[in-house]
């Protein structure tokens, strides 16, 4: 067990999470409010903790089965920002059973654990074991509304395609085991059939995290059915981190155009994107809207990934980051609408910009900043992609993308259509924003409009923190 | 300076975001005031600007993106100087235009203010990635204006608009991708990507590949057959305001930007591309013609005469020469004048009316002689009687045309019989004949209304006498633009 400390930030999480749990036992249950607090306040701790080890040699190298360089650091933030801002966003969530908030807060905190442990996993073993403790901590945190039916189908249906997708990915480890005699990442295997076989078993395994296209039928019934700053925390980070280990596996450790995969990877992209819009279109509930809306937001994704240059794996991460603001924004507002209209239908959308401009607004510049259109920062991320696939001569990918931009435009656009052309139904219960929502809005909205018009700080930040250790 | 012009209507904006909506007032005072700024702004650097140099002027040039050498880069020309001074005119005409607006007109304030920012930064950008963002800037404010003030349509007419314009724009910006990844070093700067260094770098293959691109983007925009069916459903459900600036400021950014970039750019092929441009502007002559003179709704006519009148600005342009080149931006000014001037007297009788059918109409020039007067004016003026200012340009699109292509001069001039036929048929079933007693109780123009139509009749009429003006501002760029 050399290396330890290198998990500091790791442990300490996974730490607090269990003192949520002990804390819950003890506290009355009139102060269960308390334990969201600390739980958010413990993930911007180690956020805290992650970025002052940003730069500094102690905080990075090679451990045993884990890795932690500046790459898997960059995605640990956006993970741990992700965190504190749905525990906020579920401070404002009334359906949640005020006696199990420390069961919440514990899970969420662990599923966060687990996917940064997943981010620095360098071992198939500790990459398995942590989206285990993912996986099981998402399944009890999407059915956590236990009176909402739509809730429990979408857990039970969580859990029936992870069982699968967690047996895809053993069996892949299980033949990468035979292939190369160990559960390390090391380059250089040879590219016997059985090699290959045993890459793309892991990369479904992958694919069902980061609902990337044959494997997201769980996404919309899921997302639909769990409480929203879990949809939230759902469609963010397991994706995100998810995305760090695909391209530290198919990124340095196999190449993708070593292994004949980039075909592959491209035609994954164009899928994804292409099923994830379309099927968009026909949505009447903003959480499916939205859901469909984070698979083809996960195919732009995989253009970087498929392009595996320099520019393309900075393009990914700067996405990323742009990614967590804008999803948080729109679904922050879904929230405040949908928790006060108490159905998520677009109906309940309809006349928002005369009951509250604002809200209005915040909106229309996160879906327009997810459908890629300037000055917002979706549009500077989506440039720095599409940008990486134009440079290395797949010119097609990018031609995809933009096209699948325009088609995404129409659906977000139906949503700014019910927000601003129709009237507002006039017995429509009163807008009740709670104060978390609002805050995490404004941090949304801020970070979509100043990354737009000032992307440098953070270009120069993935830059910067873009090389990856083997 | 140019950053006052183009960035005060959005200082404006969020000012009138902040206020609070019932304080209409005050929404009023600080858009005018916000464009205000930008007209007097751009006024007063008509002294300034020196009409015999062939560079950038006023260039304002500062790192953005350093990583991925993005600058924020403005600067005018001849050919772009007269379309920002167009746009801040227009801007303000049309924001006189637009006191008559009741209904939520906080948002309608703020979206008209951002898209003013768009229009004029995407005549001023030198720099592709800037001149893209501007240029989608215009898209969004746009898609609001018309599908929440519009007529019954709108809905569609918004959504419509906006998804053929982005699809447009994607291609141009693959087209942008391909030159800033061909060009050592990479660069994204109009200029540099102009000057003959880079030229040696882009051969003809990729030029064409790079050209087509562009014109996609810009093909619609302009809007070119066969790329302008978005237009007069936009035209048509947009608010008077609305129309105003669509016809005036944005089409012209469809050959603003093909002059500049695809020409300026990629020179080869635009070469390429001549024959098809040539037959490509014949067919917006005649057929913007034919069809305007199928309309019975006044509003769509004009609207289909934007193609018409675009397509004399193609005209002059595929001549090559710097009598058409010349016509072909007075054109673009001219068109602007007068297609805004007949929106908004559209606009006047649907407001009294509430019908925009000719065939309702009859007689009114007994009741209205003054708005009989300025819309007679302004029918000229579009068809090109000598003495305003639509004779000026269009007879110098035809004379640079001539010398290259005499067969498609020759066809487009049965297109100028299209549009004074259907300026006529007009006239003469609104305005003359017998008197239709239902329209009676018509008011002549209010203040407002004068206060908008004045201006620009002054224009057209000074144009028409003196064109010296505008062309001296334009020719000296032309003329470098050809040379090259």
């Amino acid at each position: 067990m050399r290396n330890l400390g290198l998990l500091t930030p790791e442990l300490v999480l996974a730490g607090l999470a269990l003192a949520v749990m002990l804390l819950d036992m003890v506290l009355p249950r009139s102060r269960s409010r308390w334990l969201t607090h600390f739980a958010w306040l413990s993930a911007a701790g180690v956020l805290a903790l992650v970025v002052a080890g940003i730069g500094s040699p102690a905080a990075h190298g090679v451990g045993t089965l884990w890795v932690v360089d500046s790459f898997g650091q960059f995605f640990k933030m956006t993970v741990l920002l992700t965190a504190t801002l749905c525990l906020l966003m579920s401070l404002d969530y009334k359906a949640l059973p005020e006696r199990h908030a420390g069961t919440f807060a514990a899970l969420m905190l662990l599923s966060t654990a687990g996917l940064m442990f997943l981010i620095s996993a360098s071992d198939l073993l500790l990459v398995f074991v942590s989206l285990e403790l993912v996986s099981i901590s998402s399944f009890v945190l999407a059915g956590f509304e236990r009176g909402n039916a739509k809730s429990n189908e979408g857990s039970m249906k969580y859990f029936l395609f992870g069982a699968f997708s967690s047996a895809i990915l053993v069996y892949g480890v299980s033949l990468y085991y035979g292939a190369t005699g160990t559960t390390r990442l090391i380059p250089g295997a040879a590219q016997t059939p059985m090699m290959i076989l045993a890459l793309v078993l892991l990369l479904l395994g992958f694919a069902f995290k980061a609902s990337i296209a044959p494997m997201h039928f769980w996404v919309p019934d899921s997302y639909e059915g769990a409480p929203t700053p879990v949809t939230t925390f759902f469609s963010i980070a397991p994706k995100l981190a998810t995305f760090c280990a695909i391209m530290r596996v198919f990124g340095t450790v196999f190449p993708a155009a070593e292994y004949d995969l980039q075909a592959l990877f491209g035609l994954l992209a164009v899928l994804t994107m292409t099923i994830g819009n379309l099927t968009a279109f026909f949505q009447d509930d903003v959480k499916r809207l939205l859901a469909y809306s984070s698979i083809a937001q996960a195919g732009y994704l995989l253009i970087g990934v498929a392009v595996g240059t320099a520019r393309g794996t900075e393009g990914v991460m700067m996405y990323s980051f742009i990614y967590v603001a804008m999803n948080i924004g729109a679904f922050a507002v879904a929230q405040a609408v949908g928790q006060s209209a108490g159905s998520y239908s677009l109906d309940s959308f309809d006349g928002l910009s005369q009951r509250s401009l604002g809200l209005a607004l915040a909106m229309t510049f996160c879906l327009l900043s997810l459908a890629g259109i300037p000055p917002l920062a979706g549009f500077m991320g989506k440039l720095y992609i599409f940008s990486a696939a134009v440079e290395s001569g797949r010119w097609w990918l990018a031609a995809f993308g933009l096209l699948n931009s325009v088609a995404s435009a129409y659906f977000y656009f139906r949503l700014a259509h019910r927000m601003f052309f129709r009237a507002a139904d006039k017995d429509a219960a009163p807008l009740r924003v709670g104060p978390f929502v609002y805050g995490g809005i404004a941090v949304a909205v801020v970070g979509v409009l100043l990354f737009g018009v000032h992307p440098e700080p953070l270009i120069a930040g993935v830059r910067a923190s873009a090389p990856l250790l083997p | 300076m140019l950053s006052l012009i183009t960035w005060s209507p959005l200082i404006g904006a969020l000012i009138v975001l902040m206020l609070p909506k019932e304080n209409k007032r005050a929404i009023q005072i600080v858009s005018f005031t916000a464009a205000g700024i930008s007209l007097l702004a751009s006024l007063w650097l008509i002294p300034q600007f020196d009409r015999s140099a062939t560079t950038m002027q006023f260039v304002e040039k500062w790192a953005w993106i350093p990583s991925l050498n993005v600058t924020y880069f403005l600067g005018v020309d001849g050919l772009s100087f007269p379309l920002v001074l167009l746009t801040t005119f227009m801007s303000f005409i049309a924001l006189i235009a637009s006191l008559g607006i009741e209904k939520r007109m906080k948002e309608y304030f703020f979206w008209f203010l951002a898209l003013e920012v768009g229009m004029l930064g995407v005549f001023m950008a030198l720099d592709l990635v800037l001149f893209y963002v501007f240029w989608e800037l215009t898209l969004v404010p746009m898609y609001f204006l018309i599908g929440v003030w519009g007529g019954p349509r709108k809905e569609f007419a918004a959504i419509k608009f906006f998804l053929y314009t982005l699809t447009g724009s994607v291609f141009m910006l693959l087209s942008i991708l391909a030159l800033y990844f061909r060009s050592v070093p990479h660069t994204f700067d109009m200029t540099v990507l102009m000057g003959s260094q880079m030229q040696s770098l882009f051969d003809p293959r990729f030029q064409i590949l790079v050209f087509l691109g562009l014109y996609f983007g810009m093909a619609i925009k302009i809007p070119a057959f066969p790329f302008h069916t978005w237009l007069p459903l936009a035209h048509v459900e947009a608010p008077t305001p609305i129309s105003v600036i669509l016809a005036a400021v944005l089409l012209k950014m469809g050959v603003y930007g093909l002059l500049r970039i695809s020409f300026g750019i990629t020179p080869l092929g635009f070469h390429w591309f001549l024959p098809a441009l040539v037959v490509i502007a014949v067919i917006n002559i005649v057929y913007g013609a034919l069809c305007a003179l199928a309309q019975t709704d006044m509003k769509k006519m004009v609207a289909y005469s934007s193609v018409n009148h675009m397509g004399y600005c193609l005209l002059g342009i595929v001549g090559m020469t710097a009598a058409g080149m010349s016509g072909a931006v007075l054109q673009m000014i001219n068109h602007g004048i007068i297609s805004g001037a007949l929106f908004l007297l559209v606009g006047v009788i649907y407001d009294r009316a509430h019908t925009r059918d000719m065939s309702a109409f009859g007689g009114l020039a007994v009741k209205l002689p003054v708005y009989a007067g300025i819309m007679f004016l302004t029918c000229f003026a579009s068809l090109g009687l000598p003495g305003l200012s639509g004779f000026i340009s269009e007879f110098l699109c035809f004379l640079g045309a001539f010398q290259a292509w005499k067969w498609a001069a020759a066809i487009s001039v049965l297109g100028i019989i299209g549009t004074a036929a259907f300026f006529l048929r007009m006239m003469q079933k609104v305005f003359l004949g017998p008197v239709n007693e239902k329209w009676a109780a018509l008011e002549d123009l209010t203040l407002r209304e004068k206060v908008t139509l004045l201006p620009l009749v002054a224009v057209m009429v000074w144009f028409g006498v003196y064109p010296k003006w505008p062309l001296d501002l334009m020719n000296a760029t032309v003329a470098h633009l050809l040379g090259k």
